[in-house]
């Protein structure tokens, strides 16, 4: 059956709404009575809270409270683990060590909270932060990942032993015995280092407890809604039915907006209910850059064995993973950069061995592409290196490689990031590479413009590389349909939504299930009054997990209105159709009822109906798979670096992805291109800069550069549909796509631009003064 | 943060030994301190308003003294906090006499800073603390000059301490002369002053 709006370029529905500003954004909350709140926040990064002293701020006219940990009493208490540690991988060491909602006895990070004051105005509780006296002695601060683990090092949590927050290995095969037989042997050190998700709405939160309902409702920038709302309830010693979170527009997650239970969603909504008053929280810009968790701290020493026909024999890698301060998120990162070291290539012998390190800086978990682009960094350097060794083009050793087609389901025989065997679960590789590689004009350029551009003093480079993504994991969640009485369709979900375009692509698919206009189709994310089961918006899920519960609904809801039209229209479920609202005989059109006529006859207010009847065309359905679905994709660029300045210009950049079945292919387009977006920053601009005491040094906008649209260059996307065979839709995750690949494609389109054989780009994120560094082989300053 | 540097002073080492251990004639010479008592021996306590490019805040400090040997050198410690972050620092102070009787300072230091200071003042301290320490020198050698004219010849020379306003125009104008060097800010700023001048015009116009 051809579709009518599956995969169809529809324009995004809540387009209109967010142009024009008519979108509710948490900070659009405004209730009578509210109050704000204000935290005071530590400078230091390191040190013991010796005494705090609140009683002047508490005397400021228009302040209402001023609360410590010490005033929180019982309620003080850490948050919740949000993954637990996995009990499939064995001999694993795991420290669990959670934020707490206000500093009781050591600040661990710059930037965490010390104290709360809830005010009549934001401006009057800025002000009575000043007032607060707060004695903290400073410790020596960890931030080094590997000095941290030196016996001398301070402790970041004085309870453990050392700075080890958890410790595990893994691997298959006999990957020394391989390296044994290798005719190449490359062992290389690779550093990634940290940078900020930099949504651009940061975060926030209304917590409104109404004492004569006993009901709270919380606005909150979260990814995930659900799980907040257990959390708030389980603290507050509420039922979950007493507690409404409304995730609203938010602009922008990218992963640390999910479930944190950060230190402010623990304290405003309780001191909503100790006051009984509505208050308002929101962050601002340098607020974020220390109270939001980021990503990327790792250090490998990593050794890939070939042959010498450029057969990858086996990777060994070694690493020390940053967790910040805390390690609420559990494995979920290196269990993802292990199952991404080995990209979308058939590797047969592996080892890795990780060290998770506890540091005096912001928390870590998962920002878009969450521990991938490491793994996908490291495997594409190393090729490219064993490449340039064995005198192997590019594009041949990656297709030497290449996991082939008929080798799926292709088991990994390693534990993923949902502590479940990692499978990917289909594809065909081949023809997205040679796809690429064929839009770039790869042997053209390199054979013909190349050395025309080289003789005009130009230094022009070319660069391809492949990567895989786990996307759409579990556990599940669901999706009601309804059709309501004017024929139109309402649909929730218990995912929140950051500019996805949920509200376009979930709209196709009930559209195309029950037989309305896309536009007649309402969606609510992130509410969970209106759906309350569920985890959330993350790890590239809900166009995989979310989007087929909402088809499975959907499709209960077509099989209701076929029975009861087949009943009123005395004709065969199989003679009839259903279009723009309309179910009809086939064959005799005037013979048809609307779906708004269906939906008022399903819902009986007077007479009597056969016992069983449930009401309505209405239907839930859950969706949960047996694990994730792997996407793939390859990217290219041709970029001209200016070797003086090194400022970059990328010329052409062009990508084949792979997600199965294109649900949207304009919000996918928009997908990859954010993505892209993110993962130049990664590469070239955005660096978070810590200090030897664990001071940020670029906390704003003028000093941490996020790509603007002249950083960004026009982009080439292409499509092959490999369904997946793990979900009706057939489709695969890309929310974190287009970011994994960049840093890898980056560095080898940069070396190849500046011929230079002997150097490595073997750290992220570089800069234009790194780079200089680099070719000119200068050490790095002090 | 490292700070280090040299200064002239037009006086004998015990003249500059003396000068640098009052603390009136420090908080003369660092416009912004708001006071600087002697706290105990060898020990200091003062506030001072600073502003760092966004920055800006009182800040309330402790310096001390220690490792003297009169009149040749001596370690400073400054420990200073407020609303704009914190700064700890040590300094070593030489003071080596010169042929022609000035006095050679040189000074070496280590320092750390913290939060907002640290934060999203960072590109703007070097260029800033360069110049806060420039100008106090220069200041405090004023006073010397002044000093040392009242002691030798019993004729006063006239010793303004810099104001608060003098002193953040002399920060301001360092920090231009950086900025200068980018050819991009001369380019802004030209843009910037041709649209002042059509907006001049304008006004000119529509008023006569």
């Amino acid at each position: 059956m051809t579709k009518k709006y599956i995969g169809k370029r529809i324009k995004r529905l809540e387009d209109p709404r967010l142009l024009t500003g008519q979108a509710l954004f948490v900070d659009d909350v405004e209730i009578h009575g509210m109050l704000h709140a204000a935290f005071l926040r530590s400078d230091y990064a390191h040190a013991q809270l010796v005494s705090i002293d609140v009683s002047t701020a508490r005397e400021r006219p228009g302040v209402v409270a001023v609360y410590t940990a010490e005033d929180m009493g019982d309620d003080w208490q850490p948050g919740p683990p949000l993954v637990s540690p996995p009990h499939t991988v064995e001999d694993v060491v795991f420290h669990s060590r959670t934020q707490v909602p206000l500093v009781k006895d050591k600040v661990r990070q710059a930037g965490e909270p010390i104290a709360v004051v809830i005010a009549e105005s934001r401006y009057i509780a800025e002000d009575a932060i000043e007032d607060i006296l707060v004695e903290l002695e400073p410790l020596d601060a960890v931030v080094d990942l590997e000095a941290a683990l030196e016996p001398d090092s301070a402790l970041v949590h004085d309870d453990l032993d050392s700075n080890l927050a958890s410790h595990f290995q893994q691997g298959k095969g006999d990957y020394e015995a391989v390296r044994e037989s290798a005719d190449l042997v490359l062992e290389r050190r690779i550093v990634i280092d940290r940078g900020a998700a930099g949504a651009m709405e940061n975060r926030g939160l209304v917590a409104h407890w109404d004492q004569r309902s006993q009901h709270l409702t919380v606005w909150d920038t979260t990814q995930s809604p659900i799980p907040i709302r257990n959390g708030i309830a389980a603290r507050l010693g509420l039922s979950e039915h007493q507690v409404r979170v409304i995730a609203p527009f938010v602009g922008g997650g990218f992963g640390p907006k999910i479930m944190m239970h950060y230190p402010e969603e623990m304290v405003i909504p309780w001191a909503s209910v100790k006051l009984g008053r509505p208050i308002k929280w929101i962050e601002d810009r340098r607020e974020n850059f220390y109270a939001m968790t980021q990503e990327r701290g790792q250090v490998h020493e990593v050794e890939m064995s070939l042959s010498s026909d450029g057969r990858i024999l086996g990777i060994r890698d070694i690493f020390l993973h940053d967790t910040g301060a805390y390690n609420p998120y559990g494995l979920t990162l290196p269990l993802n950069t292990q199952s991404h070291v080995m990209g979308v290539y058939d590797v047969q012998n592996f080892f890795s061995e990780v060290k998770v390190v506890f540091t005096n800086k912001p928390i870590v978990t998962p920002v878009r592409g969450a521990g991938r682009p490491q793994g996908i960094f490291i495997v594409e350097r190393l090729l490219d290196i064993a490449a340039k060794k064995l005198g192997i083009h590019p594009v041949d050793i990656r297709k030497k490689n290449l996991i082939p087609p008929d080798a799926f389901p292709y088991e990994h025989n390693i534990i993923d990031q949902a502590f479940a065997p990692l499978i990917f679960d289909s594809g065909n590789y081949l023809p997205v590479l040679e796809r690429a590689a064929e839009m770039i004009g790869y042997d053209h350029f390199v054979q013909e413009e190349q050395p025309r551009l080289k003789a005009e003093g130009k230094h022009v480079g070319i660069g391809i590389v492949c990567f895989v993504e786990t996307t759409g994991v579990g556990p599940y969640e669901g999706g009601r349909v309804t059709i309501e009485n004017d024929g139109k369709v309402s649909v929730a979900t218990g995912v929140g939504t950051q500019g996805q375009g949920h509200f376009t692509s979930f709209a196709q698919i009930v559209a195309e299930q029950v037989g309305v206009k896309v536009e007649d189709v309402r969606i609510v994310t992130g509410d969970t009054s209106e759906f309350h089961w569920g985890t959330g918006t993350f790890a590239s899920r809900g166009a995989v997990v979310a989007a087929n519960a909402i088809n499975a609904s959907a499709g209960i809801v077509r099989e209701k209105i076929l029975k009861l039209a087949s009943e009123l229209l005395e004709t065969p479920e199989e003679e009839l159709e259903i279009e723009d609202g309309v179910v009809r005989v086939a064959d005799i059109p005037k013979q048809s009822m609307t779906l708004a006529e269906l939906a008022q006859l399903a819902n009986p207010l007077r007479g009597a109906v056969e016992p069983g009847t449930e009401p309505g065309l209405e239907a839930t359905a859950y969706f949960g798979p047996r694990y994730g679905a792997a996407a793939m994709g390859a990217h290219a660029m041709i970029i001209e670096v200016d070797p003086e300045t090194m400022m970059v210009d990328i010329q052409r950049y062009v990508v084949v992805e792979d997600c199965g079945t294109v649900l949207n292919p304009l919000i996918l387009d928009g997908q990859i291109h954010g993505g892209i977006s993110l993962g130049i920053g990664n590469a070239y601009y955005e660096k978070l800069v810590y200090d030897e005491n664990g001071q940020l040094l670029n906390a704003s906008l003028a000093d941490y550069l996020i790509p603007g649209a002249t950083e960004i260059p026009r982009i080439e996307i292409d499509h092959k549909e490999t369904r997946s065979p793990l979900n009706p839709l057939g489709s695969k995750g890309a929310g974190e796509a287009g970011a994994i690949p960049v840093p890898a494609l980056f560095a080898q389109a940069v070396e190849n631009a500046l011929g230079d054989d002997e150097l490595e780009i073997l750290e992220m994120p570089m800069s234009p003064n790194r780079l200089f560094e680099l070719r000119y082989r200068k050490e790095k300053p002090a | 943060m490292k700070i280090e540097g040299e200064f002239i002073f037009n006086g004998t080492r015990e003249q500059v030994w003396e000068l640098v251990r009052d603390p009136e004639v420090l908080a003369t010479a660092l416009p912004g301190t708001q006071k600087l008592e002697l706290v105990g021996e060898n020990e200091y306590e003062g506030t001072m308003n600073v502003r760092i490019g966004p920055v800006a805040g009182v800040f309330t400090g402790r310096i001390s003294v220690a490792n003297e040997v009169l009149p040749e050198s001596f370690t400073m410690n400054v420990e200073g906090r407020g609303k704009p972050g914190f700064v700890e620092g040590t300094g070593d102070i030489h003071l080596i006499a010169q042929e022609d009787g000035t006095t050679l300072m040189q000074y070496d230091g280590d320092v750390q800073i913290g939060g907002r200071l640290a934060g999203v003042g960072q590109r703007l301290i070097d260029t800033v603390s360069k110049s806060m320490i420039r100008q106090g020198l220069e200041a405090l050698n004023s006073a010397l000059i002044a000093r040392v004219s009242a002691q030798t010849t019993d004729q006063e020379v006239a010793y303004t301490p810099p104001s608060e306003t003098e002193f953040a125009k002399a920060v301001a104008k360092d920090m231009v002369g950086e900025a200068i060097r980018s050819p991009n800010i001369v380019r802004i700023a030209l843009i910037v002053i041709f649209i002042l001048a059509i907006l001049f015009v304008i006004l000119m116009i529509t008023r006569g």
